[in-house]
């Protein structure tokens, strides 16, 4: 019994009394690099439980289980040393023996009908060994299920140039190219629709066809109405706004073009290996496509280099890679060069966005009225969702009197566009923020002040009845205001030089799965196994594309476990061994697949301390995990090392195993499309941008950036903080310089990376993160997202930075130099001045109103600070609804309180005339209405 | 990409090079001369006017010299600065593509440059699928893109940047090939064609650049226009050099405003050897460059907004001329 | 078939070792190291001079292996990014970009390290400007560049030896096999 752990001679008392907690102790079991244990870092453990970490925005459910050894640390990627010596290993370094080398022939034409294809020649060519077209894969499929309108290869028609007729596999690339040559092809070349606009008319032969559910004869994939608030009060607006946006499309220019390796091994099972950020979906379709059960196909994904979200739809060369495997017997290889990444696209819709907004004398936001005309490409892609995300994602962070949004997706014979970091929000981001800046502007009041008078509290409602909780947006826009300076600057900088400001709203985590189902199937699930070597293995089916989920995982498998980060080793290549895990899109892994982990890390853990009970006779509830090590809480010098719990824990079983999982709460309204934007927490940010304007030869340079991004609590804060630049970049490429250019004849006339500009480092800005920790009561350890998010802001920042700088507003984006210069000549001919350097730029002219006014908003942005401190940290839930500044009791529904409060998901007959463009869409009617096609 | 089919030649020396090319214009064979081929194997790459031969002059010694009298074809453009290469050399020869492109181009590969067109800068079935244009036409007789019904003539954009700096501090290129040498002011070696380019004949390569000894009294400055600060070709470049405190000694060229650099000496003289009225005669002139320059779209940014601009960049390339005058 | 450029010998030093092998004469480098030396580090992004993924070293000059026919560059020396490492000692710009978030999805990063290593070799004190310069021919999309530089200028601290380089993770553990007590210690009476 006395054969216990030896006090250190030096930690003891004079009178020969332990110390309690301040003994070093000789090493507690094998793992680590370390040889003794380490003490409690309480500056990572927070002071609900007894740390030192500050908690601003009150205690979390996840504080009991911090053991400081990790979570909030900045730590490199557990895949780092794997990418910086090389031997990470993407789609095209995947070599199997005897492999052959795919091609894919794609279509020379817009819009055209195949009419025969002639594959005699091809398979008479030495060399080639299997051909496939059409007519090998009959079945259709697609990332949503409600809009499966993809094929492998084109079926019965082309849908834009680029698009998949046929596939081959040789023996070389040499080979394989040569063949694609000797297809014999009779076309029927059909009349290509290339502007959005006309994809809202009647054609004579629609993209697609829907059937009953077609509209009219239209191009039209999906439209949306939505109507929430009380429209009288945007009737005599003491302010108002109006933009009028054309947004090129942007691709996610990844640096890693598509890959494929296919192999039917001998068993008749389907390996294939892709970096795909959603395995799943590829899981799924393939299933569809070839008709073999899921369990038949092993989709390994491979590093990925570069997704967001170019990477996540199901891909036809997939399918080709798999059928061409399974007709030869031998594994092949598809690798895309650059031209090929962007007939795939899925890249930003290009966007026609009108956006209006009123405020009142109070300096309340009455209204937003936006509407989105997207243009969707050849395939429906995401769509469907980027169809509402366009609207109802500019609905927070202000409160907001009313709202109204009308958005159309149409087809066109382009490729397809789809889901990009952002989905959906930041176009029209870019126009809000915009507008409230112009508002602020025509109000002659701090824009900045505008914003925090009427932000949502943390708990509360959006007007389309998305569930907020943890908030941060208020920090965020105080911490950037402060940190540059904005006081001394804003309206106050000379020509050419000019300072604004954008803020973002953006979802973690899509509430519901895009694959419905009955039975309540978790969006992420993770398995844990520990056998005897300690060594704690980790199988999840979350996509590492560079984000750092695997790292995510592993750190807080790690904090939970109180293990050295090198004895978790995760494993989420392959789906035979992971669970199902939804993906990387829409922000969610970080928080669910995290949750999950913590939740089965939590029944190892448990398992530990029961054994650690056992072997002690303590309660876990007495006991302390800390690295490799459990204890006694009221003397560490009684305690059992983790190997020797372990090994208790093991007894009569053999290795410790559990099982984690997550799935969103219910919530949300019930109306149509309610689900769309709805999200278990939301992310907040602000940016102020300053930059440098060339008003002779309309040249922009970001110069700085102050990017402030709540994320709940950074798990990890190296790589958020490499999110918020990273994001910044992307963005910054979106405002200044990168366009897909579809020149006079429909083609796309950049697709390579010379010509489709993605800025250089010599137009990074100096941006400094700044990360707000807001503490989501349901997120890991507090955490939300931060990958897409931090992209919004930038976008409104420099825009309205450009105008602080010449007082010009620019609607057309990119921002390339003959854009602005066109704006500057416009003005400076207006104006009739010499030179451009004689620009007037824009300053304050204060009233005795707008004096006025800005103390109004400063008063209530001070109490509203008050309001959110209370709800944030004294965890107060009590209903706060959208309505509450306009003066609605948030306990009754605001229907009852108000006469003139709807909520509509289908416009009035009457309200069909003043529509905006993509409304334009409700004029038409379903066949099925039409007396077709029932 | 796979690379089309050709046999790539070694010659050790400019005599065996030239033989080479002797012996393949004997043979009735096509060839490409290739330096760091960062130029030619990108077009290579999308089967652009491939030839079955390529030689290459990367085992010749001594033709990569640099001093300030005369640099050599093979003189990489990532050696061009320090004390033997006149600064303005330096300045546009640091903006040119990025680094990396730098370390393997060469001063023969930039002003040999071929020329650019969104039309032509494509892959092989992105053309086919345009029914080819003028300037790689695979023997179909197309039209030009860029200026439809007229298939004479091609437009392409000259964008090297080192033509009109080497313009204006007067240089001298020394061709070579099978019939011998042939020496030429630079503004004579272009020709307004964006598919010939140049006098270059069949077997001839670019073999130096020599400088006359006023250059080196020269001052001046390259004015480069482009969206990005690495990677991109100029959208318009300026040139200009002057002799300190001579505004009569101006020269000014021009780049990547039409198939060819343009030297505008002759154009200027008379406004310069008129009174110098400092910012005026600046603008002046700047305005006659702008008359002068006709680019066509083709390139990354608009025609319309390339010409206005030119004016700003013949103003800042002059910037310095004021104090002088 | 299609007609085949004429073969040769080809014959490198690649990350140190001798190198033999055929190739056609009309090879590109970054084909040949890839697909017949097996450098499968070295990275084929945009294949056209742009992205730098496929940057490796050729007698310490970081050029880009794309745009590169490797009959011009026999005989020469090549470092691609699995020659950075010596064995399991990983370069300090290796371990830097780990340490510094300089590589996210990590496709460029072999050229970054390249373009990184190539500097530093020559410039162990580079200022700012020197270092965007020398990374300006790589593209990345995840990082905005910023965690590069800062891992470029903390590896050329080490360089300086200013800061010792981490010891390799395949070093024995310290104490990996501990000799703890054969039982736990408790207080007497409290065992089960």
């Amino acid at each position: 019994m006395s054969a216990g752990y030896r006090q250190q001679p030096n930690s003891s008392r004079k009178d020969g009394k332990r110390v309690a907690g301040k003994q070093v102790f000789p090493p507690p079991g094998s793992g680590g690099s370390r040889p003794v244990m380490k003490e409690r870092d309480l500056d990572y453990i927070p002071k609900s439980v007894g740390g030192k970490e500050h908690q601003p925005a009150g205690s979390h459910i996840h504080d009991r289980i911090r053991t400081g050894t990790i979570v909030g640390k900045s730590l490199p990627l557990v895949d780092s040393n794997a990418k910086v010596t090389g031997q990470a290993w993407y789609g095209d370094d995947v070599r199997l023996p005897n492999e052959s080398i795919g091609k894919i022939l794609r279509s020379p034409h817009h819009y055209a009908k195949i009419k025969s294809i002639d594959t005699s020649k091809v398979e008479a060519l030495p060399g080639v060994i299997a051909v496939a077209t059409g007519a090998d894969s009959p079945s259709s499929f697609g990332v949503l299920p409600v809009t499966k309108d993809e094929h492998a290869m084109a079926v019965e028609k082309v849908r834009h140039m680029g698009d998949l007729v046929a596939c081959v596999s040789a023996v070389d690339e040499a080979t394989a190219i040569e063949a694609l040559g000797l297809f014999e092809i009779e076309w029927e070349i059909l009349e290509p629709v290339f502007d959005p606009k006309k994809g809202l008319e009647d054609s004579d032969e629609p993209i697609h066809w829907r059937g009953k559910y077609h509209l009219s004869k239209t191009n039209v994939q999906k439209r949306v109405f939505q109507e929430f608030g009380d429209r009288s009060l945007v009737e005599n607006p003491y302010s108002s706004s109006h933009g009028k946006w054309t947004m090129h499309g942007v691709h996610h220019g990844f640096t890693e073009p598509h890959a494929v390796v296919a192999h039917w091994d001998p068993n008749g099972r389907l390996q294939l290996y892709t970096p795909q950020q959603v395995p799943h979906y590829t899981h799924r379709a393939l299933s569809t496509v070839l008709d073999v059960p899921m369990h038949q196909i092993n989709v390994i994904r491979t590093f990925v280099g570069g997704g967001f979200g170019g990477k996540s739809d199901p891909f036809p060369h997939e399918m080709c890679a798999a059928i061409l495997s399974r007709k030869s017997g031998r594994p092949v290889r598809i690798t895309f060069d650059r031209e090929e990444v962007y007939w795939i696209n899925r890249g930003r819709h290009p966007s026609n966005i009108e956006v209006k907004m009123t405020a009142d004398e109070e300096g309340r936001i009455s209204g937003f009225d936006i509407d989105a005309l997207i243009d969707g490409g050849g395939f429906a892609s995401f769509g469907h969702v980027t169809s509402y995300y366009n609207g109802v994602l500019a609905t927070a962070p202000y409160e907001l009197g009313s709202f109204h949004y009308t958005g159309a997706r149409v087809w066109t014979n382009k490729p397809a566009s789809g889901a990009m970091r952002g989905h959906g929000a930041v176009n029209t981001r870019c126009a809000v923020e915009v507008g409230l800046d112009e508002m602020a502007e025509e109000m002659n009041v701090d824009p900045i002040d505008l914003r925090l008078a009427n932000l949502l509290p943390p708990h509360s409602r959006t007007i389309t009845g998305f569930r907020i909780t943890s908030n941060g947006m208020r920090e965020a826009l105080e911490r950037v205001r402060d940190g540059s300076d904005w006081e001394n600057k804003f309206r106050k900088l000379p020509l050419g030089k000019g300072i604004g400001i954008g803020c973002g709203f953006f979802i973690s985590g899509s509430g519901l799965p895009i694959h419905w189902d009955p039975n309540r199937f978790p969006h992420a699930t993770v398995h844990i196994q520990v056998d005897m070597d300690g060594g704690v293995t980790v199988h999840t089916g979350a996509a590492d594309i560079g984000q750092g989920s695997t790292t995510a995982v592993a750190q807080v498998v790690s904090e939970v476990l109180a293990l050295p980060i090198e004895m978790i080793h995760v494993r989420s290549h392959e789906s035979d061994t992971s669970p199902v895990d939804l993906g990387s899109y829409s922000s969610r892994v970080t928080f669910m697949n995290a949750n999950a982990a913590i939740r089965a890390a939590l029944e190892i853990r448990d398992k530990l301390l029961n054994a650690a009970w056992d072997i002690l006779g303590y309660h876990p509830n007495t006991l302390v995990i800390n690295d490799r090590r459990i204890y006694y809480k009221h003397d560490p010098a009684i305690g059992v090392s983790y190997l020797q719990a372990l090994h208790k824990a093991q007894e009569d079983k053999g290795a410790l195993i559990s099982s984690g999982a997550y799935r969103s709460p219910p919530m949300g309204g019930v109306h149509k499309g309610a689900a769309a934007g709805l999200a278990p927490a939301y992310s907040f940010s602000a940016y102020v941008a300053e930059v440098d304007v060339d008003v002779e030869l309309g040249l922009i340079k970001c110069t700085n950036v102050w990017a402030a991004h709540d994320c709940g609590k950074a798990l990890n804060p190296l790589a958020v903080k490499g999110q918020i630049i990273g994001s910044c970049h992307m963005g910054l490429g979106q405002v200044l310089s990168e366009k897909m250019v579809y020149g006079r004849t429909g083609h796309l006339q950049n697709a390579n990376l010379l010509d489709y500009k993605i800025p250089s480092i010599h137009e990074m800005p100096h941006v400094e993160p700044i990360i707000v920790e807001s503490s989501d009561p349901e997120g890991p350890f507090g955490a939300k997202e931060a990958g897409e998010g931090p992209l919004l802001p930038i976008l409104p920042a420099v825009v309205n930075a450009v105008y602080d700088a010449i007082g010009i507003r620019y609607n057309d984006l990119p921002l390339t130099p003959d854009i602005v210069y066109k704006g500057i000549e416009k003005k400076r001919k207006k104006l009739k001045l010499e030179d451009a350097t004689e620009l007037p730029n824009p300053r304050y002219t204060h009233g005795p109103k707008s004096i006025e006014l800005q103390k109004l908003l400063k008063k209530r942005s001070e109490e509203h600070r008050k309001r959110d401190i209370a709800r944030q940290t004294t965890e107060d839930t009590s209903a706060y609804v959208n309505g509450v500044l306009f003066g609605f009791d948030p306990n009754i529904p605001l229907e009852d309180q108000l006469e003139g409060w709807r909520m509509a998901t289908e416009p009035d007959p009457e309200q069909l005339a003043e529509l905006g463009l993509a409304g334009k869409a409700w004029l038409k009617k379903e066949q099925r209405e039409m007396g077709g096609e029932n | 990409m796979l690379m089309p089919p050709f046999i790539l030649h070694h010659p050790k020396s400019v005599n065996e090079a030239c033989q080479i090319a002797a012996d393949l214009i004997d043979q009735n064979q096509e060839f490409d001369w290739v330096s760091g081929g960062t130029d030619l194997l990108a077009n290579y790459k999308w089967r652009i006017n491939t030839k079955p031969n390529v030689i290459s002059l990367s085992n010749i010694p001594g033709i990569d010299k640099i001093s300030n009298l005369e640099i050599g074809c093979m003189a990489r453009l990532s050696d061009l600065k320090g004390k033997s290469v006149h600064p303005i050399i330096a300045e546009a020869a640091s903006k040119i593509a990025s680094s990396l492109i730098r370390k393997s181009a060469t001063l023969g590969g930039n002003l040999c440059l071929d020329t650019r067109c969104f039309w032509y800068n494509q892959s092989e079935d992105w053309r086919r699928s345009i029914d080819w244009c003028h300037k790689a036409d695979c023997g179909t007789g197309a039209d030009c893109r860029v200026i439809p019904n007229q298939n004479t003539l091609c437009v392409a954009t000259y964008q090297g940047d080192l033509a009109p700096v080497l313009m204006v501090l007067g240089a001298t290129v020394h061709l070579i090939g099978p019939n011998g040498e042939r020496v030429m002011p630079l503004s004579d070696f272009y020709q307004l064609d964006g598919m010939k380019k140049n006098v270059l004949q069949k077997g001839e390569f670019l073999l130096k650049v020599t400088f006359p000894k006023e250059s080196r009294q020269r001052i001046g400055s390259y004015q480069k226009l482009r969206v990005r600060d690495s990677w991109d070709f100029p959208e318009a470049g300026v040139a200009a050099s002057w002799i300190e405190g001579d505004v009569k000694s101006i020269r000014l060229a021009t780049t990547a405003l039409e198939s060819i650099p343009k030297d505008h000496t002759e154009e200027i003289e008379d406004l310069v050897n008129s009174k110098w009225n400092g910012k005026e005669s600046i603008k002046s002139l700047a305005a006659l460059i702008k008359k002068s320059v006709k680019p066509v779209n083709n390139t990354a940014l608009p025609p319309n907004y390339r010409r206005s601009v030119v004016q700003v960049l013949v103003k800042r390339a002059l910037s310095k001329i004021n104090g002088d005058s | 078939m299609t007609p085949k450029a004429p073969s040769e010998i080809w014959s490198a030093e690649v990350n140190g070792e001798p190198v033999e092998t055929l190739i056609t004469s009309n090879a590109i480098l970054l084909d040949v190291l890839r697909d017949q030396v097996g450098t499968l580090g070295v990275k084929r992004g945009c294949d056209l001079g742009t992205c730098g993924c496929c940057t490796v070293m050729i007698d310490g000059d970081a050029r880009l292996s794309c745009l590169c026919l490797a009959g011009q560059v026999s005989g020469r020396d090549i470092v691609t990014v699995e020659g950075l490492s010596d064995g399991a000692h990983l370069a300090p710009i290796q371990t830097c970009f780990a340490e510094h978030g300089g590589s996210q999805c990590g496709f460029c990063t072999p050229g970054f390290l390249i373009s990184a290593q190539a500097l530093l070799t020559k410039n162990d004190s580079p200022t700012d400007e020197e270092i965007s310069i020398a990374i300006e021919g790589n593209l990345c999309r995840c990082t905005g560049y910023q965690q590069i530089v800062d891992s470029i200028r903390a590896a050329a601290e080490i360089h300086r030896g200013e800061v010792e380089p981490a010891p390799p993770a395949s070093d024995p553990h310290p104490n990996p096999h501990p000799e703890g007590p054969d039982e736990p210690s408790m207080p007497p009476g409290h065992a089960r």
